[in-house]
């Protein structure tokens, strides 16, 4: 498969790629960022919103910091692993990721800003064309979604990353870096409902890294995927739930692979804190409250009936996996 | 030795213990004289056969093949004689060919699902800078198809698309960037038509058929093949003991190979075409590019590249094959087209996606009184191999039980997706696994063993099917016996906690296809081998079969090896080029190794007589008092007389320079002489038995296969290492379509997961232990004893998983593949029928012996007796099914019985009781309606 042609450039330093972008941006150009590019260079190949021009950040020293608390966005998921002295949380979750292979090159930054997918979507250049496109790459025809029909205004496509559920959960901030500066927000304050949009990253702006608490390694966590094969699936769906032990008030749980955006239930937890906890029964209702705030649309290889009767199972195994009884 | 030609020794050293190979510094055989190790090795007694006074155990009697049985490489696990390129990196694929001056070819395709062309205009493709050539459907308007009956292919659609991705225009540039770029430039007016997707909707009358058969077209339906077919006493299943009605719905499924298809055509000076394809039936291909090109078959060479897997799906003559032999003409420059992916799903020929009904009964003897099958199969928008698939799903699915009767009805309809065809297991696969679930279901209800109502019910070897089919060696009973004893089956059936499950399933299929699909068998050979060896020693083997990583090169090296009493690197085969091999069918049916081999047998018997008739005139002694032993040729009461094989045959050349030998195999006659008699007749049958053991998640639905006994009666393992490797394969291939595997159309027809991470190919994770278990039954006609072993072993997993997982959870599937949300809304509804909050709290199946186990196990036990003395060929009576049911083998059945019938069309009073597929036959053909069409 022969990618589209585009210049490629390898900015060193933060200011180098922030002047890059914006010269580009300034050109009335278009461009993506790429680390891995496990993600970005097979949309390519099948021609899915490719841009002009595409930059590097894999020559960017601050993008490959690594240390327990601070993870630049060029760490191939591969390092995420205890002898670096990851939170086991993030460890059992990058191990769930794709393949062996693949998080050799797929970074914690490409995972945490991947495109979102949706089997109407994520097809080739001439099979999109056949079904007069869809809202999410329409090429300029204001074509109709093809999930939800009649309608070009929502996208519904599926957010399929496996690790922000689990940094979400560990009260995780990033890092973003723009031509107006750095700003350092929650991580769960980073997706947005769309599947279109799915960030709040601006025009030029970078995520640079993912940044723990201090508290994060009191945490214990749970991740739940749920996918067909036990290597390269994305999640079908996917729970990630921590808690300071024996405390109730501290529990997260975080949600993705259900809608377009990775989601924390706040208050689905409180809801069962204020009734005031009883074992099993609680654990039972906490993970129907979950099941019933998600609405999975038919876009991924499960249908989403069942990926949302699923969350309910996730979200008790993961409870129950952390010792919350 | 003097005078002659003298060999050069060649250097050897020292044999390296790290494995590394280190190119001209590998040891290599000397050609018996003058080499470095002047002493002879032993004879290997341990395998030699005991019949022939070697050491080697013949459980299943003798063989004819044995007294040429040398114990050089037979029975030995040897890696593949490719395996070195292959690991290396060096072996050359369809897209590693490039030829100087090469053009890229990119293939356009149809967007839309079923429309007619009005016109084509290449007018900008071929005012683009770069463009060379460009072609269209009317450049090549020749029908072609794999079958000689249903030739419905073009080079490029010629008057409308039958399904999205089918060819429209191709053209060749310099680079594929402007190849790509020309795509988007031609200017084409459709008439959009209605498609067609549900299979059911295939058996209505339409507008607009998808093909036109003229006055055998069936109404204005888009039936493409029709089956019926009826044997036995349907007496029989009146007032049964036990029945199973399964209606079962089974998706697609693609080969998944990892080689993408690709092809380089080439016209070389002198106005022939060179074309290099990775092609497992090079020959048909051959033939169709004659047809389509007009062009005389001695001036095409079909080179057959390595080929990168090909499972059933490179079998066809593809369209892409003739595009670029038709662009390169028009160009005058080599063309190269390799597929993308999603190219290759819409080429498709994976196997059909079914509606298959299996109705079955036994009496209260526990015998199987009758099986009624009705399978509706989607062919998609061409025929490829479907004229046979549709008799397939049907007459494989009795044996290797005997059957009171046996009722079929079967149907293929196109519609306007990508073609279904022959994939490993080619039309068994789906009936068998409806049958063996069934079968089951039956001994639940029986209260019985579902393994001993199996052994209870076998036919012997050396018998006949209800159908007519001729089974030789049978090991059925042997492969059965084992995976009851390797599972440890009588602890665990039915015994196991909630979530683990254990099941069995058998399956059965065809070695070799009985007839040449384009000629008559008692007229040409279905296969031929030449053998050259010239004065160096070394043994040049010229064969047309296509080795598709299964090893049927390693197999025919192997066998002439043997017979020679030669160091398999001795032998080299030469099996790429048309030119140079004589003709094969190719590596479909299973039929390589035990056809192809037994050629190569004959031809290297030939070159042996004559090597021992120089030996005979060296040392005086008779052939048949002479040994063949590691490069030498020894009077058998005294190995110190002998001469090397090198000198031998030099004296065997001195009237006539090298020796040539030529060998061929032909298919006995046999079979019945009812419609459609051929299809699943074969020279031998292989056999196979898996238990499966599962977990099943029972809170997620998701199934995980985690052991599997699989024995495989492949007669005689030429390289056991080989059979083991393509028994683990076919459990991964056939695990993919019960658990994950599917084409996923949509609701507007198109195809979903055109790609390797969507279509769901079981990975490392998903695969079980498989403890492969070869059972060797000697089939009398196969080389040295040998059947096939690579198809045949994919049958049972699929039902031994699904039976395994109603074990687990008492739940019984009848969709595949069993995805978790299939599991899961299973579970769901056994879970709300029992008013469980949790299904958690499911109960497992149990098992408690009724008053039919005793009988059955005793039936078992007389009939082990029977069958060993039929293997052995003590006992030569005739045994046809029946003979179970009280009729006498000697006298026709339906002089015996009434009832016994053997039909190949319905009877009026049957029409209205027909199952799905059965309802084609409500229809007439556009001749029988005559002036009312």
């Amino acid at each position: 498969m022969l990618m589209p042609p585009f210049t490629l450039h390898h900015p060193s330093s933060i200011q180098e790629a922030i002047s890059i972008a914006s010269n580009i941006i300034a050109d009335g150009e278009t461009f993506d960022w790429v680390a891995g590019g496990t993600d970005v260079l097979p949309n390519y190949k099948w021609r899915i919103n490719p841009k002009p021009h595409v930059i590097s950040l894999a020559n960017i020293p601050e993008a490959k910091q690594l240390s327990p608390y601070d993870i630049g966005c060029m760490t191939p998921l591969s390092q995420l692993t205890e002898v670096n002295g990851m939170h086991p949380l993030i460890v059992e979750a990058a191990g769930k990721i794709a393949s062996s292979l693949i998080r050799k090159s797929a970074t914690v930054g490409g995972n945490l800003c991947l495109d979102t997918r949706c089997f109407w979507y994520n097809q080739s250049e001439d099979w999109r064309r056949s079904i007069d496109w869809c809202h999410k790459a329409d090429c300029g025809t204001g074509a109709d979604c093809r999930v939800i029909p009649n309608q070009n205004t929502l996208c519904v496509a599926t957010y399929q990353g496996d690790l922000a559920p689990n940094f979400m959960a560990l009260g995780a901030t990033i890092t973003l870096i723009s031509p107006d500066g750095e700003r350092v927000i929650p991580l769960h304050d980073f997706y947005q409902l769309d599947g279109m949009k799915k960030n709040i990253l601006k025009q030029g702006e970078f995520l640079l890294k993912v940044t723990l608490p201090s508290n994060a390694f009191e945490l214990t966590g749970s991740y739940q995927k749920l996918r067909v094969r036990e290597s390269w699936d994305f999640p079908e769906a996917g729970i990630a739930i921590t808690w300071k032990k024996g405390d109730y008030k501290s529990l997260k749980i975080a949600s993705t692979a259900l809608e377009s955006i990775p989601k924390l239930h706040h208050e689905q937890v409180d809801s069962i804190n204020a009734e005031g906890w009883s074992k099993n029964e609680s654990i039972m209702e906490l993970a129907g409250l979950v099941r019933k705030s998600v609405k999975p649309v038919n876009n991924t290889s499960l249908p989403p009936n069942y990926r949302r009767s699923v969350v309910r199972v996730l979200t008790k195994r993961a409870l129950k996996n952390i010792g919350c009884e | 030795m003097s005078g002659g030609y003298r060999q050069q020794p060649g250097k050897s050293s020292a044999k390296r213990r790290d494995g590394k190979r280190v190119a001209g510094q590998q040891k290599f055989p000397p050609p018996g004289s003058g080499g470095s190790n002047p002493v002879m090795e032993p004879r290997d007694l341990n395998f030699i056969p005991e019949s022939v006074g070697g050491k080697e155990p013949q459980p299943a009697g003798s063989h004819i093949h044995d007294r040429i049985r040398t114990g050089t490489v037979v029975g030995k696990p040897l890696q593949l004689v490719d395996s070195n390129a292959k690991v290396t990196g060096q072996a050359w694929y369809g897209d590693d060919i490039r030829l100087t001056n090469e053009t890229i070819g990119k293939i356009l395709r149809s967007p839309h699902h079923y429309a007619k062309i009005i016109s084509i205009d290449t007018t900008r493709v071929e005012a683009l800078p770069g463009v060379i050539s460009v072609a269209t459907g009317q450049d090549a308007p020749n029908r072609f198809g794999v079958l000689p009956v249903t030739k419905d292919e073009h080079a490029m659609s010629v008057e409308k698309v039958r399904h999205m991705g089918d060819l429209v225009a191709c053209v060749c540039a310099e680079t594929e960037a402007i190849a790509i770029e020309a795509l988007a430039l031609f200017d084409i007016e459709w008439e959009i038509l209605e498609p067609v997707f549900d299979r059911k909707k295939g058996l209505e009358d339409v507008d607009e058929p998808i093909h036109w058969r003229g006055k055998y077209h069936l109404s204005r339906t888009n039936v493409q093949k029709r089956v019926f077919q009826e044997f036995g006493d349907r007496s029989l299943i009146e007032n049964p003991h036990a029945a199973s009605h399964g209606k079962w719905s089974m998706e697609g499924v693609h080969h998944g190979f990892t080689e993408p298809h690709a092809v380089v055509a080439h016209w070389d000076p002198n106005g022939r075409l060179q074309l290099y394809t990775p092609q497992q039936v090079p020959h048909y291909t051959h033939r169709a590019l004659s047809t389509v090109l007009e062009v005389p078959m001695h001036q095409i060479n079909v080179v057959r590249t390595f080929v990168g897997g090909g499972f059933g799906g490179k079998s066809d003559p593809f369209p892409h094959e003739m595009c670029a032999a038709i662009l390169s003409r028009k160009s005058g420059r080599p063309v190269r087209i390799t597929f993308d992916r999603e190219e290759v799903y819409w080429i498709n020929r994976g196997r059909h996606p079914s509606d298959i009904e299996v109705k079955m009964t036994a009496d209260d003897a526990g015998r199987i009184s009758g099986f009624d099958i009705d399978a509706l199969i989607d062919g998609g928008g061409f025929a490829s191999f479907g004229h046979v698939t549709s008799y397939y799903n049907g007459v494989l699915a009795t044996a290797p039980y005997e059957l009171g009767s046996f009722h079929y009805t079967g149907a293929r309809v196109w519609t306007n997706k990508p073609a279904s065809g022959a994939m490993r297991g080619h039309g068994a696969v789906n009936t068998r696994c409806a049958v063996e679930v069934g079968l089951d279901e039956m001994a639940e209800q029986m209260q019985v063993d579902p393994i001993d109502l199996r052994l209870a019910n076998l036919l012997p070897p050396h018998s006949r099917t209800i159908t007519g089919f001729r089974i030789t060696s049978n090991g059925m009973r042997e492969a059965l016996e084992k995976v009851r004893e390797g599972s440890d089956w009588d602890n665990k059936f039915r015994k196991l906690p909630l979530g683990k499950g254990i099941g069995v399933g058998c399956g059965f299929f065809i070695s070799g296809s009985g007839l040449p699909i384009h000629w008559d068998p008692n007229r040409f050979p279905h296969a031929t081998v030449h053998i050259q060896v010239d004065m160096d020693g070394g043994v040049t083997v010229h064969t047309g079969a296509a080795d598709i990583g299964q090893g049927s090169t390693t197999a025919v090296a192997q066998v002439v090896a043997e017979v020679l009493a030669l160091p398999i690197e001795m032998i080299h085969v030469r099996s790429h080029e048309s030119d140079t091999s004589p003709v094969d069918l190719g590596s479909y049916s299973s039929r390589v190794t035990f056809m192809n081999a037994n050629a190569a047998i004959r031809a290297a018997l030939e070159i042996r007589e004559q090597i021992l008739n120089a030996a005979w005139d060296m040392l005086g002694y008779h052939p048949n008092t002479l040994v063949l032993n590691d490069r030498r040729i020894y009077y058998k009461h005294d190995p110190s007389i002998g001469v090397s094989y090198l000198q031998a045959l030099h004296k065997a050349q001195e009237d006539k320079g090298a020796l040539i030998a030529s060998g061929a195999y032909r298919s006995p006659p046999m079979g019945g002489v009812h419609k459609g008699a051929a299809a699943g007749l074969a020279p031998a049958y292989s056999f196979s038995s898996y238990v499966a053991e599962v977990d099943v998640d029972v809170e997620l639905g998701l199934v995980k296969c985690t052991n599997v006994w699989a024995a495989h009666d492949c007669g005689k393992a030429l390289n056991p290492l080989a059979v083991k490797g393509q028994i683990i394969g076919s459990c991964h291939m056939g695990l993919g379509q019960v658990l994950s595997e599917k084409m996923v159309y949509g609701r507007t027809g198109h195809l979903q997961n055109a790609n390797l991470l969507e279509y769901k190919i079981p990975s490392i994770h998903e695969m079980p232990h498989v403890e492969p278990i070869i059972i060797e039954s000697c089939d009398p006609e196969g080389p040295f004893g040998a059947k096939e072993a690579g198809e045949g072993p994919l049958l049972p997993i699929l039902p031994a998983v699904v039976n395994a997982v109603y074990d687990a959870i008492g739940v019984r599937f009848r969709d595949l593949p069993l995805t978790p949300d299939v599991v899961f809304k299973g579970i769901e509804k056994k879970r709300k029928s029992l008013k469980l909050e949790d299904s958690l709290d499911l109960p497992s199946p149990r098992l408690e012996y009724g008053p039919m186990q005793e009988p059955l196990v005793l039936r078992a036990a007389e009939h082990k007796v029977r069958d060993k003395a039929r293997q052995r060929t003590e006992d030569t009576s005739h045994y046809v099914n029946g003979v179970l049911f009280g009729f006498d083998p000697n006298i026709p059945l339906e002089d015996q019985v009434d009832g016994w019938k053997m039909a190949t069309e319905p009877d009026p009073e049957q029409l209205a009781e027909l199952g799905l597929a059965g309802k084609a036959w409500l229809k007439k053909t556009q001749r029988e309606m005559g002036d009312d069409a």
